[in-house]
């Protein structure tokens, strides 16, 4: 389905001209003839214009810190920030041998609740009082404490806090400056948090590895619904281990030996792939971005998996479990496909699931018309080729770049991590992406649009302008589409459903798309009398 | 009375409020064509539509002045002008509220100068722009909430020609309470202003036209007649005087106020039929009759199984009083009444509440729900009434909570829950005694079985 240029003049049409300019940039008909058309992403929003953004806390402690299981987050500050971010993502997680049911506090929420004395005093001491009493009462493992706005501005020194905590109690207590005014958006929060984790976790563990084993860390997969569990299950079959997971069902405890392994791969490539590139400085580990969103897709990121290990059993085993799975999964698709076959569909999520679905909604037959990310950059988009193109500007600048030398003991070439040689990887390198993340744009359809930090009046005006059949996006804008008798799905969260990765995920994905739309309460909307066609009463009685 | 709970805690863990700018946003909401500007970074707006929308189902607009780490040194000004230049191109609204947020307020911005300034500049007549300020250090979205209400009432408060109608001021209730109060008032053949009115803002039936401001909510017309009312209806028994709305129009100008706990119960409910009675003179309508006497047949089914359940009530003050009275009139002692919040009105209505009852309930204010969990343990508590937060409570201890008041994130129909007026109370009651009734017979059997055969009749009374 095409968009034509009149729709985007109208929707356009109420701004001033100033944010009409801005706006304009940030959205891209597709154009096959003309290469990759550059799309503006990662600045300010314009303000006034509701935005599905959230702020620099929300990617940090919400995003990245919250679903880390076994450490408390404290926040720091008044009441409301804790309280939003309190459980809202559904990031589920479980015990286990490595940490035991006490040592769990993902449902918990814990904050300062900051007083006006605290603001016109500070509120460090309160803080410290706090982590001392949550010590007292919950040994925990290890801490993390997120600053949200008035901190920055009252000049709290949470570093000064929390090393000192740190040396009190001999547990690693963290601080994340991830005041809401920082960046744009949640972005820059996913890289403060980042930071904090390659510096003071990722690699402080004395773990050896286990030359038999192959072994790969699941970066940017937060078990929404239960995700992670069903991608595990699927790497586990095939015989590999999974080290560690940021942040989905995640312990400091595995967090800490992530450098022991042979790969990395890259789920939400725009949350974590500070934390990829940096372990691929420091330690060598290459990084590879995989989907496990759709039946297609993850068959390709396997097979991609699998040639990288460049282990014919990993090779066959793979191949094994993809027909084993698909016999199981695809006849249960093809039911709900037919369903769903040739409707469209539009997509704004965060910083990657926009892209993600796009393949198994393919796997159902649908397009999707219009896509777009919340809080992405432009490589994102277009692709990492541009990132040496992408300028930096005064608020990417207040996020610090850490200053990532190899590790002297632990660095590796990369083809050493995958026990292959250097020709090999070479080779291999040739027909995988390492490394790479295309983005988004080679995936629209010509003609299709893709719209960045689309507003809620812009999704508003395209919802009625092309009437898709399915709106997926966050709960904050759902319920404009529903009220326009479009159902809507929800794509952070799953409307309390999941997991939708993995095979048993993409089932669950169809089955409930598939019911959203063919629900019959839509049918019975207009009442019988408002109804010209239908035959009122049996005229011949 | 118990002590009330000792602060020597600095953990707050798992809250018992809500930052103080969302009740502003939720009272801006019952103004007619309002819109909402938050002043701080977008994070807050983004946040309170999450918790707003995930309540009420409906879409909710809030914009923001999105600032950034530059404005934190220059100022937000220019940011804020920006978006009330936005928010009025494109929602054309009629009233906007601009709520402070904690990050504003530590900025030290006076919203109302540059709203002053922004208005000469722009020369703009025909929108009305309010400031509230609620730096959610110093309250809870109750206490927003209320300076809300009587910030907007203070801006339209002119002198105006005396009149028949009555003003009915409310706390934060469900759109479905708001219809319920009203259905009561048109039955009753009173003319009033009610404010603030969410009870199609924040529930839009389908089937009307989409519209970007929702149809509905208190005019400013009506606002501005509430100076020369006959009398104010307020539900704000817990209200602290310095933000009662009510107080204000009544020191102004003179409209006596009758400050009454929510109509939830039959002692509060008659009150207000009462109060309705003496300040209009008329009869009380033959169908409110018929109602009390269902909710009195009610309440007649329900007592034999009400003594049995030992309820925590926790939430926003108003509602927590008001389900306190309606448990302790159908004979069911709360031992725990507990709010994230307080005030001296709370405490002293509460107090005069239990005072005579055969065992006197902890009444915690400014808690968690570590501490109420805790104390649920040991005071035996069987049943909760509250938000959301209480599922921590079932989760843990499986104490099943009746869901009522804001915020309900894990239930649908949040905006269709009445539990005001006869007929409410019937509701609320019978969901409390059914709720009760179901936990206490998925294990009755095995319980009597142990207690008597194999406890060898040593009750656990």
């Amino acid at each position: 389905m095409a968009i034509n240029q009149e729709v985007l003049d109208e929707m356009l049409l109420p701004y001033p001209d100033k944010v009409k300019k801005n706006r304009t940039k940030h959205i891209v008909r597709k154009n096959p003839e003309e290469g990759c058309q550059q799309i503006e992403a990662n600045t300010r929003t314009v303000p006034g214009i509701i935005s599905q953004r959230g702020c620099c806390y929300a990617g940090c402690k919400g995003v990245v810190i919250g679903p880390i299981k076994d450490m408390i987050t404290i926040t720091h500050g008044p009441v409301g920030c804790a309280y939003y971010s309190w459980g809202t993502r559904r990031n589920k997680a479980r015990a286990d041998d490595i940490t035991p049911p006490e040592h769990i506090y993902g449902a918990m929420c814990f904050v300062t609740d900051m007083q006006e004395p605290d603001i016109v005093f500070g509120g460090e001491k309160k803080l410290a009082k706090m982590i001392d009493e949550v010590v007292e009462m919950f040994h925990p493992r290890a801490i993390n404490v997120c600053a949200t706005c008035p901190i920055g501005l009252i000049g709290d020194d949470l570093g000064a806090v929390t090393k000192k905590a740190s040396e009190k109690h001999g547990i690693p207590v963290l601080a994340y400056n991830c005041e809401g005014y920082k960046g744009v958006s949640q972005s820059a929060g996913h890289h403060i948090a980042n930071n904090v984790l390659m510096e003071n976790v990722i690699g402080s563990g004395d773990a050896e590895k286990n030359p038999s084993e192959f072994v790969v860390n699941l970066l940017g997969e937060y078990n929404i619904g239960g995700d992670s569990w069903e991608i595990e299950r699927i790497l586990n079959d095939i015989g590999y281990r999974v080290q560690g997971v940021l942040t989905g069902d995640s312990s400091v405890e595995e967090m800490k030996n992530m450098h022991i392994a042979n790969l990395n791969l890259v789920m939400c490539h725009r949350s974590i792939n500070y934390i990829a590139e940096m372990m691929e400085e420091k330690y060598g580990i290459p990084w590879l971005k995989i989907n496990f969103i759709g039946v297609e897709a993850i068959k390709k990121s396997l097979r991609d998996i699998a040639q990288v290990t460049g282990d014919e059993t990993f090779i066959r085993k793979t191949e094994e479990v993809i027909a084993r799975e698909e016999a199981r999964v695809l006849p249960v698709i093809e039911h709900f496909r037919k369903i769903c076959t040739g409707k469209t569909a539009f997509a704004f999520v965060g910083g990657s699931r926009s892209h993600h679905y796009q393949y198994l909604l393919r796997d159902l037959g649908m397009e999707v018309v219009v896509a777009g990310y919340e809080f992405a950059h432009r490589d994102d988009y277009e692709g990492r080729q541009v990132i040496p193109t992408i300028k930096t500007d005064a608020d990417s600048k207040n996020i610090p770049e850490l200053d990532i030398k190899p590790d002297p003991e632990l660095y590796k070439e990369a083809h050493e991590h995958l026990n292959i040689t250097k020709e090999k990887f070479d080779e291999i390198c040739s027909r995988v992406p390492l490394g790479n993340y295309e983005g988004m744009y080679p995936d629209m359809n010509g003609g299709t649009l893709m719209i960045d930090d689309c507003n809620h009046y812009e999704a508003e005006q395209l919802v009625k302008d092309l009437k898709p059949d399915l709106f997926f996006a966050g709960v904050r804008d759902k319920y404009i589409a529903q009220k326009m008798g479009v159902p809507a799905k929800q794509l952070h969260s799953y409307d309390y459903s999941g997991p939708y990765a993995g095979f048993n995920g993409a089932m669950n994905f169809a089955r409930d798309v598939a019911n959203a739309m063919t629900t019959p309460a839509w049918k019975f909307i207009t009442p019988p009398w408002e109804k010209e066609s239908e035959n009122t009463g049996d005229t011949n009685a | 009375m118990s002590e009330q709970t000792p602060s020597v805690r600095e953990v707050n863990e798992n809250q018992c409020q809500i930052c103080m700018p969302l009740g502003s946003v939720i009272a801006i909401k019952g103004i007619e064509h309002s819109m909402v500007v938050v002043h701080g970074s977008q994070g807050c707006s983004t946040y309170m539509r999450l918790a707003m929308v995930e309540h009420y189902n409906e879409p909710v607009d809030i914009a923001s002045s999105s600032l950034n780490e530059k404005q934190t040194i220059y100022g937000g000004e220019e940011n804020l002008r920006k978006g009330l230049d936005n928010v009025i191109r494109v929602y054309h609204p009629k009233v906007i509220g601009v709520v402070t947020t904690c990050m504003t307020e530590t900025m030290g911005e006076d919203i109302g100068r540059m709203i002053d300034t922004y208005l000469t500049d722009r020369n703009l007549h025909d929108v009305d722009i309010i400031p509230v300020s609620t730096p959610s250090y110093s309250g809870t979205s109750t206490e927003g909430y209320w300076t809300a209400v009587r910030d907007i009432i203070r801006y339209y408060g002119n002198p105006s020609p005396p009149h028949e109608g009555i003003n009915i001021i409310l706390p934060q209730v469900s759109p479905a309470d708001i219809r319920e109060i009203k259905r009561i008032l048109d039955l009753m053949r009173i003319q009033y202003t009610l404010i603030p009115d969410i009870s199609m803002t924040l529930d839009r039936p389908y089937g009307i036209l989409y519209e970007k401001i929702p149809p509905g909510g208190t005019s400013r017309e009506d606002i501005t007649r509430m100076s020369g009312a006959r009398a104010t209806i307020q539900f704000g028994y817990c209200c602290p005087d310095n933000l009662s709305p009510g107080a204000f129009l009544e020191e102004k100008f003179g409209v006596p106020l009758h400050n009454l706990p929510l109509p939830v119960g039959l002692k509060n409910m008659d009150r207000f039929i009462n109060t309705l009675i003496s300040i209009a003179v008329k009869p009380v309508s033959e169908s409110i009759l018929l109602e009390r006497g269902w909710l009195c047949d009610a309440m007649a089914d329900a007592h034999k199984h009400m003594a049995e359940i030992r309820p925590v009530i926790y939430g926003e003050p108003e509602l927590v009083y008001a389900i306190s009275s309606l448990c302790v009139e159908n004979g069911s002692i709360p031992p725990i009444i507990a709010t994230g919040t307080g005030s001296p009105q709370f405490h002293r209505h509460l107090e005069s509440l239990i005072r005579d009852l055969d065992f006197v309930p902890l009444v915690a204010e400014h808690v968690d729900f570590a501490l109420i969990a805790k104390e649920s343990d040991h005071l035996g508590v069987n049943l909760a009434i509250g938000h959301t937060g209480g599922k921590v409570l079932t989760e843990r201890q499986n104490i099943p909570v009746v869901r009522t008041g804001f915020p309900i994130h894990d239930r649908i129909g949040a905006q269709r829950i009445r539990n005001l007026g006869y007929i409410g109370t019937v509701t609320l009651l019978e969901q409390i005694v059914n709720t009760y009734l179901e936990h206490k017979y998925q294990h009755y059997r095995q319980r009597i079985k142990s207690e008597y055969f194999d406890n060898g009749g040593k009750i656990n009374a």
